[in-house]
């Protein structure tokens, strides 16, 4: 019996195992292919070499500000010319900064060709045979897709140009607005909920929906969102009612609408999780405010609230996570595929990060792709942060009730 | 039994829904003095005591039949405002419980949310020192509370209700979760109380009951599980010459 | 923080009342002493209606003690404390109970004998060693000092002595006489019950080295 016991013991042992193996071995496979996509050499080939442009000896890098001036006269057109001196006169600008322009807009290097981190790695050979045999013009270069550059510019056709900004302050601006649609309706129903409502039939019902809501798909959230927010709304959410409309024919489609359909769509997690971390309240600390003569309200604000208020933030610092993923509800909404300029009110156009991931990855050039993979690690990088801040809260509070 | 009545239990029923805990209890409880509630398991003594400051309000499905006579009129009264009547009858439960906070800002909730407009520090020092807690925590009053020992958080809980200077002081067994020498020390605390209060204390502790309490009040349940009162009598009565055989045979240890 | 408060009281009351009743059982012995030299007969019926003083005051005691120990449930040396206290209450009450019998043959003898002095040999010597026995071993019983009972209790050999000496001046002073046989008789007892009251302070004594060290002990 002992024998069998033990064995079974260990079976099952193997296989939690195993499956905890799995597991991780699947998000080591991801993890890697989004870095191996990320960095790696690319062939950069000039439009014009600099040597034709400038053929003193010294090299275009150390020419003098007024030769490159001269060049950019030679190279661009005359209005071209004039919109440089109108943003900043050329007398003014300095010799780096002239340089710039010249490389981007006379040199102008783009990319060829790109290879993902593995290969560049593995296979530095054929990378060179490449070059040597197909690009003779060109230069290799190992890029880091993911730069400060990537991170500040704004969307662009060309891939080694394009950044994501605009999706960057789009996703955040939609989850300010979630939360504070959020945050206090979900905390006021699930202390209503807890605490005030007696266990009728109508409260029982209402739970039971709040449960189901939050299994309920994203998309249909969108449809929600549609419906409310873009068409029926519209005059508010156009921000025609004040007007204050952007100057875009977002027509309802802004990121009011957007950041209220998220917020709705993590209203009752928020709900269910600041319901548990109420009725995770020892019902002793209750009981003693009301032994001191306490309203109920007293006891909530001065007790309740701060014992559980860790445990809600955790709770909704998930959900806002979850938020900041969905892609589904937004694409119905109506997020815009393409924005070049910040939002700057929210009654923008916009775009969120999970859109901009999925949008470059359909784009044919291959070079997208690990644009996608860069704005990918910036996502993660971001929920990893809101993961660990909510780590990090609940750690603090429960020292703190610990004392 | 010398007639210094604070509060009058007249045929008190409680039920919780359909179930009947408590029935028909009738007994006078003495101004300054220290009651005992003793009785085994489920036998409504601790019903009984919340239902004094209607903490029972609070536990949903609870019906209160009967009257509670205190300042000369019944407090279940629908004109009783229950929250004010809880600042006159405090309590004090089995698990010491203070409050998340530190020791000062314990004693001063109360008397805060009462509308206390004294001299903060005073009242700390003063609930502090009735409690006999002052000398042990008077260098760490900004400490939170959930540091001290046990004990302390008890006398601690003690002081907090003391500084809402209510009339009345219900305990909840408030030493079972305590060791021997802390329980000695409530105890001691709470015959010096009893100077300044009038104190109910519930207890599944037989001898402390013997030691404390003026009067005892012997509960029990009967063929329904209701609660009733069997005796009810000064301490050294009860535990001398108990005149019920069934209260005899609980305080010797031959049943419950 | 001292704690127990209520309890020490309770035992300092109870001290009280055992060193209330030992004064009032030495007045008894005094008076009865006084009302034997000076054959007062009024003071010896004193002494027999005084003895209920001390009869209520064990009952009190025992009552005081019965009530510390089912409320106090006290252990070790509390319990060998209120143990001995109820020991002492029952021997200073036969105390009390010896002196009333020393009145009651100061009646005896003022009957029989008229007003004619009685001599009394050693017994008043005997009476006040005895009392002084009974003042110390109070004391000694206050302070729980387990030496200073064992000294007192070598005191009573000497009563003792002085016992067995009365006897023999007894018999040898009235014996001869077949009319002085009922005072003779009457004198023996009184020796009789001098020397009992040594006897149980030797009992307190013991009861005290209990209280103290746990041991039972025989002290004479």
């Amino acid at each position: 019996m002992d024998i069998i016991r033990q064995r079974k013991n260990f079976i099952s042992k193997l296989v939690f195992q195993i499956a905890t193996i799995a597991g991780i071995f699947a998000l080591i496979i991801l993890l890697f292919s989004i870095f191996n996509e990320a960095f790696g050499y690319v062939i950069f080939e000039n439009e014009k070499s600099p040597a034709e442009i400038y053929d003193s000896g010294i090299g275009l890098e150390n020419a003098s500000k007024e030769d490159l001036v001269k060049i950019l006269e030679n190279n661009i057109s005359k209005g071209l010319m004039r919109r440089f001196n109108f943003d900043q006169s050329f007398e003014t600008r300095d010799r780096e900064n002239v340089l710039e322009l010249v490389i981007i807009e006379v040199v102008n290097p783009t990319i060829v060709k790109a290879w993902a981190l593995s290969t560049s790695i593995f296979q530095k050979k054929m990378i060179i045979e490449t070059l040597k045999n197909d690009y003779p013009e060109g230069n290799l270069e190992f890029r880091s897709w993911l730069s400060l550059d990537f991170l500040f510019s704004a969307q662009s056709s060309i891939p080694e140009k394009t950044g994501i900004i605009t999706a960057l302050t789009g996703s955040l601006m939609l989850l300010l607005i979630a939360i504070i649609l959020a945050f206090p309706l979900g905390v006021g129903t699930a202390l209503y909920l807890e605490e005030y409502a007696r266990p009728n039939k109508l409260n029982k019902l209402i739970q039971l929906n709040i449960y189901n809501l939050a299994g309920i798909p994203s998309i249909i959230y969108g449809m929600l969102g549609l419906a409310v927010f873009v068409r029926f709304l519209e005059p508010i959410t156009s921000g025609n009612l004040f007007n204050n409309a952007a100057n875009s024919t977002a027509n309802g489609r802004t990121i009011l609408s957007a950041g209220l359909t998220l917020g709705l769509l993590i209203l009752p997690i928020i709900i269910i999780n600041a319901q548990e971390a109420i009725r995770a309240v020892p019902k002793s600390l209750k009981f003693s405010s009301y032994g001191l003569g306490a309203t109920k309200w007293q006891t909530i604000w001065s007790h309740i609230l701060p014992y559980s208020m860790d445990r809600i933030l955790t709770g909704s610092i998930l959900a806002v996570s979850r938020a900041l993923g969905e892609t589904a509800p937004l694409i119905v909404v109506g997020a815009s595929t393409f924005v070049a300029q910040k939002p700057d009110s929210i009654f923008s156009k916009f775009t969120a990060l999970p859109i901009q991931i999925y949008q470059w990855t359909a784009r044919p050039q291959p070079e997208f792709r690990k644009v996608a993979a860069a704005a990918i690690i910036v996502l993660l990088i971001l929920l990893l942060t809101l993961n660990a801040g909510a780590v990090m809260l609940r750690n603090h509070h429960k020292n703190k009730k610990k004392g | 039994m010398e007639n210094n009545n604070i509060l009058n239990l007249k045929d008190l029923n409680v039920y919780y829904g359909a179930f009947r805990a408590v029935k028909d209890i009738n007994l006078n409880i003495q101004k300054n003095k220290i009651t005992a509630f003793i009785g085994p398991s489920g036998c409504g003594k601790s019903t009984v005591l919340r239902s004094i400051n209607r903490m029972n309000d609070l536990v949903e499905g609870t019906k209160t039949v009967g009257e509670i006579i205190f300042q000369d009129r019944n407090i279940y009264n629908r004109n009783v405002d229950a929250v004010s009547l809880r600042k006159q009858i405090g309590m004090v439960f089995q698990k010491p419980n203070p409050f998340p906070k530190s020791i000062s800002d314990n004693i001063t909730w109360g008397a805060k949310i009462n509308g206390y407009k004294g001299d903060m520090g005073q009242l700390v020092e003063e609930s502090l020192k009735s409690a006999a807690l002052w000398d042990e925590v008077k260098d760490k009053l900004d400490e939170n509370a959930l540091r001290l020992s046990g004990g302390q958080q008890q006398r601690l809980c003690i002081a907090r209700t003391i500084a809402v200077k209510p009339e009345i002081i219900l305990m909840d067994e408030p030493a079972s979760a305590l060791d021997p020498i802390a329980t000695l020390k409530i105890e001691d605390l709470m015959k010096t109380l009893s100077k300044d209060f009038t104190i109910i204390i519930v207890t599944h502790n037989m001898q402390q009951a013997s030691r404390i309490s003026d009067y005892t009040a012997f509960l029990m349940t009967d063929e329904n599980r209701s609660g009733h009162l069997v005796e009810y009598n000064r301490t050294s009565k009860i535990f001398i010459n108990p005149k019920n055989k069934q209260t005899e045979d609980y305080i010797s240890g031959r049943f419950g | 923080m001292e704690i127990r408060v209520n309890f020490n009281e309770k035992l300092s009351k109870l001290n009280d009342e055992i060193i209330k009743m030992g004064v009032l059982v030495e007045e008894a012995l005094d008076k009865a002493m006084d009302s034997l030299i000076n054959l007062d007969e009024d003071l010896a019926n004193q002494v027999i209606a005084e003895d209920e003083f001390v009869n209520n005051l064990e009952i009190n005691i025992e009552d005081h003690c019965i009530l510390l120990i089912a409320r106090e449930q006290p252990v070790a040396s509390d319990l060998r404390y209120l143990v001995t206290a109820l020991k002492i209450s029952t021997q200073l009450e036969r105390m009390g109970d010896h002196a009333v019998h020393i009145a009651k043959g100061t009646i005896r003898l003022k009957s029989n004998n008229g007003t004619d002095s009685i001599p009394l040999f050693g017994m008043q010597e005997m009476a006040g060693r005895v009392k002084s026995m009974l003042q110390r071993v109070l004391t000694a019983y206050v302070q729980c000092d387990a030496e200073e009972a064992k000294n007192i209790a070598l005191l009573d050999a000497e009563v003792d002595r002085i016992h067995d000496e009365v006897i023999r001046e007894v018999f040898s002073k009235f014996m001869s006489t077949s009319n002085d046989q009922q005072k003779a008789t009457t004198l023996l007892f009184i020796d009789r019950f001098l020397e009992r009251f040594g006897d149980h302070i030797t009992n307190i004594c013991e009861w005290i080295v209990y209280s103290v060290t746990g041991e039972h002990v025989e002290l004479d």
